[in-house]
């Protein structure tokens, strides 16, 4: 196989692997934790946020150097395809965080308790807490809203030595009162409230709140009342990092039969969904072609003489047609050079598809 | 009949919207997809194609955007695949995932995808122990995964009699021979098969059993193209090449792989020889998370066209006038601040 560094701990001897994932070493080296966000705002630096979902998102978002990796409840709409944050459970949010914690080890992993794992009792919400801790592999958990039993079941979750993040402003998982995904803060009430929910749950001892969907000044305010850092999304400039959906930054959902929109804060910093596309209708048209696959992509082989003596056996069980079909398949693709003089010895190693005694590995 | 109900069914639970005005809201959420479906791809279509001798064309999804992509590329069918514990849940092989997680992701998958044929693979330990399990398995698959039909691994005459079971129980199976991923454990390891003539005769013999009991298609995967060409020309039904040549029926390849999507070089997951890339997703994704890594901490993301949400100049100071009675002046002033900016359309101003 490709790909310099030797086989990893958890490979076993004799067992190939197709590149299966390696421990990253040198970025678990560098992982990100509370006190490293906290020591990077105290100097102003930005942070960034990005969600994913499953393994290769979370690959992605580590090696793009990002600071946190948010398990998003949001899998429920971009992986699961709901209309909105609810249907998604908390069984279902951990194998996403183990996936997702598999992927990533440098950044920050924060996971999102979903709609319905928390909101009973502050008992049920550390419950859920300690579960996709245990269970799902995170670092710290994020919860939703700004109400007084909220906020108490931050403080309970923070009290069982689990890290919160806040989240106040546009609160999806609150649709249902909202009547809809809809900003918030755009009155003066609804502004200061923003701010006092923030502050209370900094009381709360969360390390750090969510600012969703919130005017620029609110976010502002926000941001210089609270010790802790804001992360904003929809929230303007002035908050202490930014979060974006994965797919929405990368532009996946550009499929022309597939109206999703990104929502208007969102900068799509790619155009994957155009480049999938592509790919996808390209693949289709060569196999259509029957261009695809080539003698590059068809790289397992049989020697002539296995060929002739499989033909035999064939005709031998009444099947004419497919040991001609075997023969002329080999002839249309004799042009790779056969190691040794081509005959199969006992103990051979045919890994690689070419029959040889070198025993290359695949 | 009962196919346009169910496609009723389909695009009436779609529109059933739990946001309200969806279409003026933050999230404009997915949208069904009417004409697509009526296109709609069956084993019967499948077979017109074999027929006609159009090759089919199969990739794997695992999503609700991956089904999505794979749908609108005009893919005949979609294989919710067991590779799954690989590329999603970067497992080292396939065994790890459950039947409950298989159905996750059938689910999603489903939703994204009304018009290619939906197969579900029936994931390692949920049908070997005997014909009656793969039968509750199978059902499930399509019950609760909402899946069009099932793909199994193995030849040996218990995975016939549980594939025929399957059948009989009315639900369309696809079969595979040649390398059965989930035989890891006896084959040594991902070892391409068919490579020497009992080998070889075995594939075919396989195929052929399978077809006896009722599938629909086989899957060959990594055997010589010889081999291959021989299976496909023995059949009747279509066989689906992967990594076995060009003489197959159709072809399959997994999303990931023909993506290019994990080509990072701090990665080491390797695209197998027989996959082309057709894309390279994973260079165009470190590329824009990068960029939004960089713009973030730069601040020139979110600059004022990604920063919509507006509050007017008469809120703005009653707010900060708030905010001052509660004695949080810093904050007072820090909002007159940014509103004052916003108006201006400058450029954010310092940090937080």
């Amino acid at each position: 196989m490709a790909g310099g560094a030797p086989a990893a701990a958890e490979q076993h001897a004799g067992v190939h692997r197709p590149g299966g994932p390696r421990p990253q070493e040198s970025a678990a080296a560098r992982r990100m934790t509370v006190t490293t966000l906290r020591g990077k705002h105290h100097r102003g630096e930005p942070i960034s946020m990005v969600t994913a979902y499953d393994y290769s998102s979370a690959v992605h978002v580590d090696s793009a150097g990002v600071d946190v990796v948010l398990v998003g409840d949001s899998a429920a709409m971009v992986a699961h395809g709901h209309d909105n944050t609810l249907p998604v459970s908390l069984d279902i949010m951990l194998q996403h965080c183990r996936a997702v914690v598999r992927g990533a080890p440098r950044p920050l992993v924060v996971g999102d308790l979903p709609f319905g794992s928390y909101e009973s009792s502050p008992a049920q919400a550390v419950e859920s807490a300690v579960r996709l801790m245990k269970e799902g592999g995170v670092d710290a958990v994020k919860m939703e809203g700004g109400a007084a039993s909220r906020v108490g079941a931050a403080r309970a979750i923070v009290d069982a030595g689990i890290a919160v993040m806040g989240h106040v402003g546009l609160t999806p998982q609150a649709i249902s009162v909202l009547g809809g995904f809809r900003a918030q803060g755009k009155t003066v009430n609804s502004a200061l409230k923003v701010v006092e929910a923030a502050l209370a749950l900094q009381d709360a001892g969360c390390f750090a709140v969510v600012l969703e969907c919130v005017p620029a000044p609110v976010a502002a305010a926000a941001t210089a009342a609270l010790q802790i850092p804001t992360i904003g999304i929809g929230a303007g400039p002035l908050c202490s990092g930014q979060v974006l959906v994965y797919h929405d930054l990368l532009g996946m959902f550009q499929s022309p039969d597939h109206s999703k929109v990104t929502p208007k804060f969102c900068k799509q910093f790619g155009d994957v969904g155009a480049v999938i596309g592509k790919a996808l209708a390209e693949y289709r048209q060569q196999v259509e072609a029957g261009s695809f696959p080539g003698p590059d992509h068809t790289p397992y082989k049989m020697s002539p003489v296995g060929v002739a003596v499989f033909a035999d056996a064939l005709r031998n069980i009444g099947l004419d047609g497919a040991a001609a079909a075997a023969a002329a398949a080999a002839d249309a693709g004799k042009t790779e050079k056969i190691v040794g003089d081509g005959k199969p010895h006992e103990g051979d190693n045919i890994n690689n598809g070419i029959l040889s005694s070198a025993g290359a590995a695949v | 009949m009962r196919r346009s109900l169910s496609l009723l069914a389909r695009q009436v639970a779609r529109r059933r919207l739990l946001s309200n005005v969806p279409e003026s809201t933050v999230y404009g959420g997915p949208r069904p997809q009417e004409s697509s479906a009526a296109r709609r791809v069956t084993v019967t279509t499948l077979r017109g194609k074999h027929r006609r001798g159009e090759p089919i064309t199969v990739v794997t999804a695992y999503d609700y955007p991956s089904a999505v992509h794979v749908d609108s590329a005009g893919i005949d069918v979609c294989l919710v695949g067991d590779s799954a514990a690989m590329v999603v849940h970067g497992h080292d092989t396939t065994l790890p995932i459950t039947l409950e997680l298989m159905l996750e992701h059938c689910r999603a998958v489903a939703r994204g995808a009304p018009r290619p044929l939906l197969v579900g693979d029936l994931p390692f330990g949920s049908y070997e122990s005997s014909a009656a399990q793969a039968v509750d398995s199978a059902v499930r698959v399509l019950k609760e995964g909402g899946m069009d039909a099932i793909k199994l691994e193995g030849g040996a005459p218990s995975r016939i009699a549980a594939a025929k079971a399957i059948v009989e129980a009315g639900i369309a199976v696809m079969g595979h021979v040649g390398l059965t991923p989930q035989a890891i454990s006896v084959l040594g390891g991902f070892r391409p098969q068919g490579k020497t003539v009992d080998s070889a005769v075995k594939v075919v013999e396989t195929a052929l059993a399978l077809q006896e009991a009722g599938c629909f298609s086989v899957v060959l995967e990594c055997v010589p193209a010889p081999v291959a060409a021989a299976a496909t020309s023995a059949l009747k039904i279509p066989t689906i090449g992967i990594g076995a040549g060009p003489f197959c029926s159709g072809q399959v390849l997994v999303y990931h792989d023909l993506l290019g999507m994990l080509r990072h070089p701090h990665h080491a997951k390797v695209t197998p020889k027989f996959c082309k890339q057709f894309g390279n997703v994973g260079d165009v994704i470190n590329k824009a998370l990068s960029e939004y890594k960089q713009e973030v901490e730069t601040q020139t993301f979110p600059g004022p066209s990604h920063t919509p949400y507006k509050i007017t100049p008469t809120d703005v100071d009653g707010f900060a006038n708030a905010l001052q009675k509660m004695g949080l002046s810093d904050a007072a002033d820090a909002a007159a601040a940014a509103a004052q900016n916003s108006e201006k359309g400058g450029e954010p101003n310092g940090n937080c």
